[in-house]
C-alpha cells in the first residue's frame, strides 16, 4: 500500500514524487528521504470556495498547494494587503507548525485545489526522528517566513501613517 | 502539547455510558479484543526501540522488521523454556499444587486455633473445626473442578493469542499508513480535529500501556525485595507474577497475594507469621501501587479522576465482569478523547457549516 512505489517515471507515485520535489521546502531532499516524508503528509482536495482554515480556528499545521489556487482573507489589512493569493508550491498557516495558535487569516480555494497537509505533532516527532531532513525542510520554511516578514515590513513602509 | 480539556457533565455522563456499552460488547467478543490488547502493548513497548534506531539512521520499515524479529525470537525462547520447565516438572505439578493447598490449609487451621484461643464465642462455635472441614472441602475438589477448566481456557485462548505476532508487526511496520488512510475518509472541515484526536489517543494509549509496564516493574522490584528480605524463596519470580497478576484491579491483586500467603505458609509450616508477614508486605506494596506509583505512572498521564478511576472499574467489573476490569481505565481514556473532539466538533457551529458548505459545493461541482 506504499504510496510510491517504482521508478517508472510515468506511475502516479514517480508523478507525485516529481509534484514534491518541485516544492520549494522539499527540494533539497533525496528521493528516499521524500518518500519519509511522504508518510506524513495528508493529502487533500478543496473545491472550488471550499474552506480551508478560517480565521480564529485553533491551527494544527501547514498546508502546502500542489495545485489550483488559494485567496487569503483577514481581518488585519497589512496581512490582506501582501498575501492575497497562494499557487502551486507555496504554502498556508506556518505559524501553527510551531505553536498551536489561532489562524490569522482565513484561505479559501479559488478554484479546485490540491494541497498536502503536514501536522505540527508529526513535524515535531520528523524532527526528533530524523534530524537530517527535518532540519532541511525547517531551514526552507524559515527561509519562506524570513521573506514573508520582509515583504511584511516593506507594505508597512509603504503604507500612509494615520 | 497542551493538556487534554476537562469535559463538560454531558460529555462525561455519555463518555461513561459508551465505556459500559463497549465493554459489554468487548466482553462478547474477547477472542479478538485480548489479542489487539496485548498487540497494543507490545506495539507501545517496541515503539521507542523502532524510533531509537530510526534516529540512528535505519530506516522506518528495515527497524520495525528487526525489532518485532528480536521481540518474536525472544517470546519463542521463552515459551520454549517455559515448556521444557514443564515437561521436566511434569509429574511433580500435581503433588506441589496439593502441597501448597495443604500449606494453606494448615494456615488456616492455626489462624482459627489462635483466635479460638483468644475469643471464647469462636470456641464455642468450634471454629478450628468448622474451618478445617471447610478447607478440606474446597481443596479435594480444586482440581477436578478448576486445574481441567483452566486447561480448556488456555487451549481456547491458543489460537486467537497466535494472533499477537501478526498484529504487533502490521502495527509496528504500517500505522502511519493505516492513520493516512483513516484520515483520508473524514471529510475537509473536521480534518484537523481528526488529526489532533488521532494524535491525542495515541498519546493517550502510549502512556497507559507504557506506564502499566512501569507500574509493573516497580510493584515486580517492590515485592520481590520484601519476599526476598523475608527469607522466601523464589522471591523474583513470585514478584514478578503477581505484579503481572495485578494488571487484573482486585481480582489480579488478591489472586497475587494469595499465591505469596500459600508459598510462605507451605516453605514455612511452623511459622505461620511468615504468611501473615507476606500479607502485611502485600498491603503496603498495594498501598504504595494505590498512592505513589500508580498517580505517578499511569494516573499522572491518563488525567482521571480518582473517584472516577474506581467508579469506571466498578461499572467495568458489573458489565463486562474481569475483561471490564482489565479495559474500563484504558477504554475509558480512549472514549474520552473521542468523546471531548466529537463534543468540540457539534458545538462548533462554523465547523458544521463549513461541512454543509463544502458538502453543497462538492454536489454542485459534480453537476456543472
Amino acid at each position: 500500500m506504499k504510496f510510491f512505489g517504482g521508478n517508472d517515471p510515468n506511475d502516479p507515485a514517480s508523478r507525485k514524487i516529481a509534484t514534491l520535489k518541485e516544492i520549494p521546502i522539499f527540494q533539497p531532499l533525496s528521493r528516499n528521504e521524500i518518500l519519509e516524508v511522504d508518510e506524513l503528509l495528508h493529502e487533500r482536495i478543496y473545491e472550488k470556495d471550499e474552506i480551508i482554515f478560517e480565521e480564529g480556528d485553533a491551527g494544527h499545521g501547514i498546508f502546502i498547494i500542489l495545485s489550483g489556487k488559494v485567496r487569503v482573507k483577514s481581518r488585519c489589512k497589512l496581512l490582506d494587503a501582501v498575501a492575497p493569493e497562494f499557487g502551486p508550491g507555496e504554502l498556508l498557516g506556518e505559524l501553527t507548525l510551531f505553536e498551536e495558535a489561532p489562524r490569522v487569516a482565513t484561505a479559501v480555494a479559488v478554484e479546485r485545489t490540491v494541497t498536502v497537509a503536514l501536522f505540527q505533532a508529526e513535524f515535531s516527532a520528523l524532527l526528533t526522528k530524523n534530524k537530517s531532513i527535518g532540519v532541511k525542510v525547517l531551514f526552507e520554511i524559515s527561509k519562506i517566513m524570513g521573506r514573508r516578514m520582509r515583504r511584511l515590513l516593506l507594505q508597512e513602509a509603504d503604507l500612509p501613517s494615520v | 502539547m497542551k493538556p487534554f480539556p476537562q469535559p463538560g457533565a454531558v460529555t462525561l455522563l455519555v463518555t461513561i455510558v459508551i465505556t459500559c456499552v463497549l465493554l459489554f460488547l468487548f466482553q462478547k467478543m474477547s477472542w479478538l479484543v485480548l489479542p489487539v490488547l496485548v498487540a497494543l502493548m507490545a506495539y507501545y513497548c517496541l515503539r521507542p526501540i523502532v524510533d531509537a534506531l530510526v534516529v540512528r539512521g535505519w530506516s522506518h520499515g528495515t527497524a520495525a522488521k528487526c525489532v518485532w524479529l528480536v521481540f518474536q525470537l525472544l517470546t519463542i525462547a521463552l515459551l520454549l523454556a517455559a515448556v521444557l520447565l514443564l515437561a521436566a516438572k511434569g509429574g511433580t505439578w500435581q503433588s506441589n499444587l496439593d502441597r501448597y493447598l495443604a500449606g494453606g490449609q494448615n494456615l488456616l487451621k492455626q489462624t482459627a486455633g489462635s483466635l479460638e484461643r483468644f475469643v471464647p464465642r469462636f470456641q464455642r462455635m468450634k471454629l478450628a473445626t468448622l474451618v478445617d472441614q471447610r478447607a478440606q472441602e474446597f481443596t479435594g475438589r480444586f482440581v477436578e473442578k478448576n486445574l481441567v477448566p483452566i486447561a480448556m481456557l488456555m487451549l481456547k485462548w491458543l489460537p486467537s493469542l497466535l494472533l499477537v505476532p501478526y498484529l504487533t508487526y502490521f502495527m509496528l511496520s504500517d500505522s502511519a499508513r493505516l492513520k493516512k488512510y483513516l484520515i483520508k475518509s473524514v471529510p475537509n472541515a473536521f480534518f484537523e480535529k481528526a488529526l489532533l484526536l488521532f494524535s491525542r489517543l495515541d498519546a493517550s494509549l502510549q502512556n497507559y500501556f507504557q506506564g502499566l509496564l512501569l507500574l509493573t516493574l516497580l510493584d515486580a522490584v517492590s515485592l520481590s525485595l520484601g519476599l526476598a528480605f523475608l527469607g522466601i524463596g523464589n522471591a523474583i519470580w513470585l514478584g514478578l507474577a503477581t505484579a503481572v497478576l495485578a494488571w487484573i484491579p482486585y481480582l489480579g491483586s488478591a489472586a497475587g497475594c494469595v499465591v505469596v500467603v500459600l508459598v510462605a505458609a507451605t516453605d514455612f509450616p511452623e511459622k505461620p507469621w511468615m504468611a501473615y508477614a507476606c500479607l502485611i508486605l502485600f498491603l503496603i506494596v498495594r498501598l504504595l501501587d494505590d498512592y505513589v506509583y500508580l498517580p505517578l505512572t499511569v494516573g499522572r498521564k491518563l488525567h482521571v479522576h480518582p473517584l472516577l478511576s474506581v467508579l469506571m472499574l466498578f461499572l467495568g467489573g458489573m458489565a463486562a465482569g474481569a475483561t471490564g476490569l482489565v479495559l474500563a481505565l484504558p477504554l475509558f481514556g480512549v472514549v474520552a478523547v473521542i468523546g471531548e473532539t466529537v463534543s468540540q466538533i457539534v458545538t462548533d457551529s462554523r465547523l458544521r457549516a463549513r461541512y454543509r458548505a463544502a458538502r453543497h459545493l462538492a454536489v454542485s461541482g459534480g453537476w456543472t
